[in-house]
């Protein structure tokens, strides 16, 4: 367990009213549940008795004791999704996983778990496999979903149906080209900026193809660092007045195609956000 | 550009902006508008936005066509649908393959016929969306705003009228009047109870205990089958942060919270960018638009729990405690949040007050009816042909929403009931469809307004089902303070789910019956009271099913699986398609033969029901 990490989160979190519930949320989305050990840390930090602290952390059904698998499956339970069927499914995945809701299966795969509604009544009954929505699931294709979610295939790139597309990117200030045509990711030329942060400074990689999204920089950088983009030919800053909608942390913008819109990326590191706007959607 | 990053120093600035927005803003611009809220993402609108993002970079249309992604327009059933502008013309259902179709077709100013949409009553195709029956019948005066901005765009909303209403009400600098025209608006809350808004307001504008009060939005929509509040927060977060933002102006409130439910995690997103772009241009914080008001608004996560959608549970969570009720009083306008005197609206609630500013008190209570005024949106979901969230006048009847609106029955089979209001709520048999709905009749037949949530239910619904889980629910999410509460529904689950197993007796019913109406008597809070509902409501509309149940050891909608058996009748043609369908490989046959299901082997699950097309699978 990460001692320091944890005193972080509890440094900056306890003094704000009602942290406990955001420290608790932190140190499980890093450890996937709230070991033991951690909550021992929050109470003799915090002053709370630890029966308080138990007390919400079994409370809440988002928090859990137990560590959670890889991948996560969950059920809807919505009463939209009751009447259509949702119990036969559960019942499905129980008998395929082989593990009741709540439980992780012994090879640590999936974690499955029910939820009360998702709010996506419509389109019910309705499975979520990691962040992925799937929409009218039947009986039928519980025992796909199950192989799709343990390779990770929903939301990636195979799902996509071959709509993705590769982009130009410019520098805003100079109007350089920012494609590297030597280095190729994903069998296109790739897009080449410089990052700078505290102390550290090289280059920055991305795909051109839309849709494929990492950042490769020259260095190793802490995850949510927040860096620096600038152009490496006039050296300015690749600037932007909004933020990232994934985390907050400002964009950076290139241009795209010779002006016919922006690709904005996320200055933090690690942090996957990213969108492409095309002129007609900017003011 | 930078213009209009600005902070907003002045009022005036502020309407200098919105009307060079305005005046910038070219509407003959062909638009291609897509909703993508999470019900739009989960059936493949994504795509969709990246396959129109392709072909207009591609064609080199990007300055001639314009793009919009917004939240929930309303038609899930639809989903993932197109609206161009200025014409209106949607197309449901949209594939990542139409959409070059379509943006050819724009960029000609044509339409494709073959991808509109077809009104199955009259068979024709419709072009327009306003002429769709499903759009035609609403009065969408919240719902209209998701289509015509981008959530995390402020511009776009301050485009399309965004903050004018809190630019008015700061201009003219009288608390008293906002409150003035939220009473005579008629407004009342939208988060179950329907108690009188202004009445509310009046009452917490008056606290004068000490120097912080607290306005809160409760966004932990946790009724299952209502995501009315998760659709404004995802489509039209400022408008939430306005009406916060006037609530605060007319009743001196120092600091708002939005708790908002963690299940939605794309509401939160949108709400976090709304909030930081609303602060940057000085309609949040501190001296909004240069005037002494300050205000801020920060979002508390919940963490799963659906008694946290009960005020006195709400505060405890935010405090960071166990999400416990108290006894009121004191009530939480005296006595709320770190025992300051604490407001809290639902998300549709405050997402009227800018409409009721904008255009008066006295014109919103024209809509309506006289003791229910506005409208409310609902979600029409289950066994319903157009599913989604529709906004109806006060005083609609049942049969106009669930027959005009939502065009009828999913399959061949016949509605039997709409269950509204949640866990809390209760079912309407079809009997009584002519219902007019405001908060007083719901309530006259058992059921109540709730947060909206409209469940329909055919004969293939059945109501000891139905009952028995809301009480399995209930039973889950009673917080166990209160003993009535967490024995009652627990010990209620488990007499209904010996009736559904064939296990009930003549005394189930009247004991049933004695405990709901000793848990309604007894419980703490509004959710324990109200528990009972789904029971006593099923049983005085459908008592002869659980008669069935109990006496004949038969369920009549073929739900309750102890109680039935499938089998393949003569009907069968022999397709082999539930042979293939069957999870378990429970059903034996061959080709033009009469199939045989392994009763054995059968797990119910009534996959090869779903599959057969000539109905020859049915259940004894």
């Amino acid at each position: 367990m990460d001692t320091k990490y944890i005193l972080n989160i509890i440094q900056n979190n306890s003094h704000k009213k009602g942290g406990l519930i955001t420290v608790l949320e932190k140190i499980q989305e890093k450890y996937t549940y709230l070991p033991e050990k951690a909550l021992r840390l929050v109470a003799k930090e915090t002053g709370q008795s630890l029966t308080d602290i138990y007390g919400v952390a079994t409370f809440y059904k988002a928090f859990s004791l137990k560590p959670r698998g890889k991948h996560y499956l969950c059920a809807c339970l919505g009463t939209a999704c009751h009447v259509r069927g949702a119990q036969t499914i559960v019942e499905e995945f129980k008998q395929q996983l082989n593990i009741m809701p709540g439980e992780t299966t012994p090879d640590n795969e999936i974690t499955f778990e029910t939820v009360n509604c998702l709010g996506a009544c419509a389109l019910g009954p309705i499975v979520v496999s990691d962040k992925y929505y799937l929409a009218k699931v039947t009986v039928r294709k519980v025992k796909e979903i199950i192989l799709n979610t343990k390779e990770g295939k929903y939301g990636s790139n195979e799902t996509s149906n071959g709509h993705v597309f590769p982009i130009e990117a410019f520098c805003p200030q100079c109007n350089h080209s920012l494609m590297d045509n030597k280095h190729h990711l994903d069998g296109y030329p790739s897009i080449l900026i410089n990052f700078s942060t505290d102390g550290k400074r090289g280059w920055a990689r991305l795909p051109s193809l839309y849709g494929y999204f990492t950042k490769i920089y020259e260095n190793e950088i802490l995850e949510d660092t927040i860096v620096s983009f600038f152009c490496p030919h006039c050296l300015s800053v690749l600037p932007d007045s909004s933020d990232c909608i994934e985390c907050g942390a400002p964009f950076a913008s290139m241009k795209i195609n010779n002006g016919d819109g922006l690709f904005k990326i996320c200055t933090r590191a690690g942090c996957k956000g990213h969108i492409l706007e095309l002129i007609g959607e900017l003011l | 550009m930078d213009r209009y990053m600005r902070r907003l120093e002045s009022i005036e600035t502020f309407l200098e902006i919105k009307s060079s927005l305005m005046e910038q803003y070219d509407h003959q611009i062909p638009t291609l508008v897509i909703p993508a809220g999470t019900c739009g993402q989960a059936s493949g609108a994504n795509a969709l936005i990246r396959a129109a993002k392709k072909e207009l970079l591609q064609k080199k249309l990007t300055r001639k066509i314009r793009l919009r992604v917004t939240g929930c327009h309303g038609f899930c059933a639809m989903e993932p649908s197109v609206l161009v502008e200025p014409q209106r013309t949607f197309y449901p259902k949209v594939t990542p393959d139409d959409i070059a179709t379509i943006i050819e077709a724009v960029a000609h100013g044509k339409t494709v016929n073959r991808l509109l949409f077809i009104d199955l009553e009259t068979g024709q195709r419709i072009e327009i969306q306003d002429d769709i029956p499903f759009f035609k019948k609403q009065t969408r005066t919240i719902m209209s705003r998701n289509e015509k901005v981008d959530p995390i765009r402020i511009h776009d909303y301050i485009r399309n009228g965004g903050y004018e209403a809190l630019a008015k009400v700061l201009s003219c600098q009288n608390p008293q009047s906002i409150l003035e025209e939220v009473k005579a608006s008629g407004l009342r809350g939208r988060g179950g109870a329907g108690f009188s808004t202004g009445q509310k307001w009046q009452l917490f504008a008056s606290q004068r205990n000490g120097n912080d009060k607290y306005i809160i939005c409760n966004a932990d929509e946790g009724d299952p089958g209502a995501y009315m509040d998760r659709s404004i927060l995802e489509g039209n977060p400022h408008g939430i942060i306005e009406g916060m933002t006037i609530g605060a102006y007319a009743t001196g409130a120092t600091e708002g919270i939005i708790y908002v439910r963690t299940e939605y995690p794309l509401a939160i997103k949108h709400l976090n960018a709304a909030i930081k772009q609303a602060r940057g241009l000085g309609l949040l914080g501190d001296n909004i638009l240069g005037t002494k008001f300050s205000f801020d608004i920060n979002i508390v996560k919940g963490a799963g729990a659906f008694v946290c959608g009960e005020e006195t549970a709400l505060i405890q969570s935010i405090e960071g405690h166990m999400g416990e009720p108290r006894q009121r009083p004191p009530f939480p306008i005296v006595k709320g949040l770190y025992g300051r005197p604490t407001m809290i609206n639902n998300v549709e609630t405050w997402a009227n007050i800018p409409l009721i500013i904008n255009m008066g008190g006295r014109t919103f209570v024209q809509i309506g009816t006289e003791g229910s005024s506005g409208t409310k949106i609902f979600s029409l979901v289950g066994k319903i042909k157009n599913t989604g969230l529709v906004e109806v006048p006060m005083g609609i009847t049942i049969k106009e929403v669930v027959q005009g609106i939502g065009g009828g029955p999913s399959g061949k089979v016949k509605i039997k009931a709409v269950q509204t209001g949640g866990p809390s709520g209760g079912c309407i048999p079809a009997s009584r469809f002519d219902l007019t709905i405001d908060y007083e009749s719901l309530k006259n037949v058992g059921s109540i307004m709730g947060s909206g949530g409209m469940i329909v239910m055919d004969d293939n619904t059945c109501m000891v089902d139905v009952a028995k889980y809301f009480m399995n629910f209930l039973k889950d999410e009673s917080c166990g303070k209160c003993f009535p509460c967490r024995k009652g529904t627990q010990r209620m689950h488990e007499i209904l789910d010996d009736i559904s197993r064939g296990r009930g007796s003549s005394e189930s019913l009247e004991l049933l019956e004695e405990l709901a109406m000793a848990v309604k008597d007894t419980a703490m809070c509004g959710l324990g009271q109200t528990a009972s509902n789904p029971v006593l409501s099923t049983l005085r509309y459908f008592r002869d099913e659980y008669i069935e149940h109990i006496e004949k050891k038969h369920c009549p909608a073929g739900v309750c699986k102890d109680l039935i058996t499938y089998f393949i009748s003569d009907r069968c043609i022999g397709c082999m398609l539930c042979i293939k369908a069957c999870p378990e490989g429970a059903i034996t046959g061959t080709k033009k033969q009469q199939h045989v299901i392994d009763t054995s082997k059968c797990i119910k699950c009534g996959t090869c029901k779903d599959v057969c097309k000539s109905e020859a699978v049915q259940t004894i």
